[in-house]
């Protein structure tokens, strides 16, 4: 029994350290494997993933379930890396003799278990807001993406530049993602405030906000093993209380509110008899039941975020292939979402902002948005072609999600996925305003769709053939033309499927009339 | 140490490395100027028929061996065309046998280091494995630099340019005592033909400003820049259209063929012959010509051809 603390600390520092680097991997040395086991175990983004597919793909969701149903919210105090990181705040705090013990307090149920079914029903309704604001692993890798990455990159591009004084370039240098001001505070002030609450709190996130708390919550009030207070061995010492960052012990009534429970089993580490117990609950008493008063309070929380849904519109317009006038605003145009993501609407619907996909993009073009997908997609990534292109033989972003935001998509099927068009303006091409060859666009291009065709005096002109564009933005990228660019992808709101490059034998397989023709 | 100490030494240190970073444009720290070059038996040295590696010790052979070209001790940089995350068949990269070559020719010769490199256009990680090259010429014991951040480059001016003056050109090469300029001769969209001149564009960092100001009359210009020690084109596989990426295998031929060089206007001159068009069809080669690059009457040149 007393080797239960012990346990839950050398797991949660295991998944606390493989996920913080799993988001921070700038390296891509993380083998795939592990990375899709430590996202998968994630609750919020792999039950929104499971109830995508409609099918229990993730085994990872399932064993989760299992264990709370078994022994309580482990995810709580051993895989979720808020929770360590709360952990770690709340040891620091004890350390500091002020905040030495806590004391019980009453979780805020009502305001949890409101706040879990305003989420539900809103995710229902198609929006992901509430999770992507509350979500814990999304909010951590929010974090690190936004907060702790660009601090990787300056230590790794002072290394580098160190060992290139040396002519040893073994460390490539890199670069820094310059996010919006909005999507760099929120990472910030949420951080403040976990690590404010946790500080004077304990795991007060976990017991009010946090909606994987709440659902985990709700299991572990029926988990077969469960902490249990033993009136007869129980010395009243009132340790248990004392240390319970939960704050879920009264060792007054000698009761304990196992669905506030994080199991770190702290309590059980402290007790100096065997005055708490780690039991099957069919050996106890059947469980208090814990009065719902909140039937009315979730009508009203339905119409809010039915509400919500009204108000907060994805912004998906269907003028997809508007034709540019000279007074085109970029940001009018819909934000193209990755292979795989299905359509904006289906993309938004899912995708909790956890960034996952952002940091193991090795283009760097999946971007953190803020605004782009309306207040409702606040942080969803979004493709961003000023940073590069998508390169066309990589599918990791659709393995990586975790929320079923982008689904899993062989590199075969992705090469034919067309998540937008190109769009030529003639007239703002090198080509037609300088009478000069360019062909940046047709260079890159890896389909071919964007082809140099003879114009006049001997100049190469591009040509477009949507039926083969993959809208990867491979011409967008390059094209040296400013303030805009002559060619540029518009999203395809609903993702298609573009027709294969044809491929034609050459006619002349080898020519060799001539061996040396000169 | 105290606090005013820690200052004291914190802003000495802040001094001394901004004013590194300040005056360290390369041009003024490394010795740079004409290297030597060796007089050379022919002007222009033609293979066909063999192995690209076969190919290239013959070719070389007949240009007086890699010694001519490489002195004990000196730094070699190979620049091949590795921009694409394509494998070798499709002919978008330099074939990784004759860059093996290559690589251990210069070490045998007692070359101090030999490092290679790429201004990739698609992804770089993906470009460096999947073009073959990387592992090959590492485990022939070649140093594979990265070139994907503007960090690596150094302005640099190009007084002969007409339109390009100035340009970022990649530490390496700057600090190179031997330059190999190793192209893959294939069709391009817009260049018309990649081989000499084309590849060097993959030395410099912004090409946008190519493409937007006259590309060709640019890479006459970076012509003008800085001679290779030798041009060495691969004609192994040659894309014929769809260049310079390519979309499948049925784009290339199999010419199994090798042009050197000192001189990249001549050399580009009979490749674009071997390719099949006319020389004068693509314009940066003439452009080049007319700036005193190099030579495009091939009858006049000392030509040596190899049939194996």
């Amino acid at each position: 029994m007393e080797s239960l603390k012990k346990i839950r600390v050398v797991v949660s520092i295991l998944f606390f350290l493989l996920l913080t680097f799993l988001f921070l991997d700038v390296g891509a040395i993380l083998p795939a494997l592990v990375s899709n086991i430590l996202a998968s175990v994630q609750v919020v983004p792999s039950l929104t993933k499971t109830l995508r597919l409609l099918t229990f793909t993730s085994l990872g969701l399932l064993v989760v379930l299992l264990l709370t149903l078994g022994f309580g919210r482990v995810y709580c105090s051993s895989i979720c890396p808020l929770g360590t990181l709360q952990d770690i705040v709340i040891r620091i705090a004890r350390r500091n003799r002020k905040r030495r013990w806590f004391r019980y307090k009453k979780a805020p149920f009502l305001l949890h278990y409101s706040l879990l079914a305003v989420t539900a029903v809103a995710f229902v309704g198609g929006s992901v807001l509430l999770l992507n604001l509350l979500e814990p692993f999304s909010n951590y890798g929010r974090v690190l993406t936004t907060l702790v990455h660009p601090v990787i990159v300056l230590a790794n591009n002072a290394i580098a530049f160190v060992f290139e004084r040396f002519g040893l370039y073994s460390v490539p240098t890199l670069s820094v993602r310059f996010v919006n001001a909005g999507a760099f505070l929120f990472p910030v002030v949420f951080l403040v405030v976990v690590i404010y609450l946790s500080y004077n709190y304990g795991r007060l996130f976990c017991n009010s906000l946090c909606p994987a708390g709440a659902l985990l919550g709700l299991l572990s009030r029926v988990s077969l093993f469960r902490i249990v207070i033993d009136e007869e061995t129980c010395t009243e010492c009132k340790l248990c209380e004392k240390v319970c960052k939960a704050r879920c012990i009264e060792a007054d009534t000698k009761r304990l509110d196992f669905s506030a429970c994080v199991s770190c089993f702290n309590c059980i580490d402290v007790c100096p008899s065997v005055g708490l117990k780690y039991e099957s609950w069919w050996k106890e008493k059947a469980a208090p039941a814990v009065e719902v008063d909140q039937g009315r309070r979730t009508f009203m929380n339905a119409a809010l975020a039915s509400a919500m849904g009204a108000a907060l519109p994805r912004m998906v317009s269907n003028d997809s292939l508007a034709t540019r006038t000279p007074s085109f605003d970029e940001s009018r145009r819909n934000p193209i979402v990755p292979p795989g993501a299905v359509s904006v609407e289906h993309f938004s619907s899912y995708c909790t902002a956890c960034h996952l996909c952002v940091s193991v993009c090795p283009a760097q073009v999946l971007y953190p948005s803020f605004l782009e997908y309306g207040v409702a997609g606040v942080f969803q990534p979004k493709m961003d072609y000023s940073n590069g292109s998508c390169t066309y033989e990589c599918n990791l972003c659709t393995q990586i999600c975790p929320s079923g935001a982008i689904l899993p998509v062989d590199v075969p099927d992705k090469k034919l996925i067309q998540i937008g068009k190109a769009a030529f303006v003639k007239e703002d091409c090198i080509v037609i305003t300088k009478k000069k060859d360019c062909g940046a666009c047709a260079e890159h291009c890896p389909t071919k769709a964007v082809k140099m065709v003879p114009y006049e005096n001997k100049l190469m002109l591009p040509e477009l053939n949507n039926d083969i564009c993959v809208g990867c933005g491979s011409c967008e990228h390059p094209c040296p033309t400013t303030p805009r660019k002559a060619i540029y992808v518009v999203a395809n709101p609903v993702h298609l499927v573009a027709k294969k490059p044809p491929v034609q034998k050459l006619e002349e397989k080898v020519e060799q009339k001539e061996e040396f023709p000169f | 140490m105290d606090r005013r100490m820690f200052f004291k030494k914190g802003i000495g240190a802040t001094i001394l490395a901004g004013s590194y970073l300040a005056l360290g444009s390369r041009e003024s720290l490394f010795a740079w100027g004409p290297q030597p070059r060796p007089a050379l038996p022919f002007d222009l040295v033609a293979v066909r028929g063999g192995e690209p590696e076969v190919m290239f010790r013959k070719g070389i052979e007949a240009l007086g061996g890699i010694k001519a070209f490489v002195k004990k001790g000196q730094r070699v940089v190979i620049k091949p065309n590795m921009g694409w995350d394509v494998p070798p068949e499709r002919g978008g990269n330099t074939n990784p046998k004759l860059m093996v070559e290559i690589v251990k020719q210069c070490l045998d010769a007692g070359a101090k280091e030999v490092y290679v490199f790429d201004h990739t256009c698609d992804d770089w990680r993906r470009c460096y494995r999947n073009s073959g090259i990387e592992s090959a010429v590492k485990d022939a014991g070649a140093k594979v630099a990265p070139a994907h951040t503007e960090g690596y480059y150094h302005d640099v001016t190009v007084p002969a340019g007409k339109v390009l003056k100035r340009a970022k050109e990649h530490e390496l090469v700057l600090e190179s005592d031997v330059f190999f300029n190793v192209p893959i001769l294939k069709n391009h969209g817009s260049a018309r033909l990649t081989a000499s001149l084309k590849n060097l564009m993959g030395d410099v960092w912004d090409r946008r400003f190519w493409h937007g100001n006259d590309l060709h009359q640019c890479i006459a210009d970076f012509g003008t820049y800085r001679k290779p020690t030798l041009n060495i084109v691969d004609a192994y596989y040659v894309m014929k259209r769809n260049g310079p990426r390519g979309v499948s295998v049925e784009d290339v031929v199999t010419v199994k063929a090798q042009l050197m060089s000192a001189d990249m206007v001549a050399v580009d001159t009979a490749s674009a012959k071997l390719f099949g068009i006319d020389p004068m069809d693509v314009p940066h080669i003439q452009m080049a010509a007319d700036q005193k690059v190099g030579r495009m009457d091939l009858e006049n040149l000392n030509i040596k051809r190899i049939a194996i």
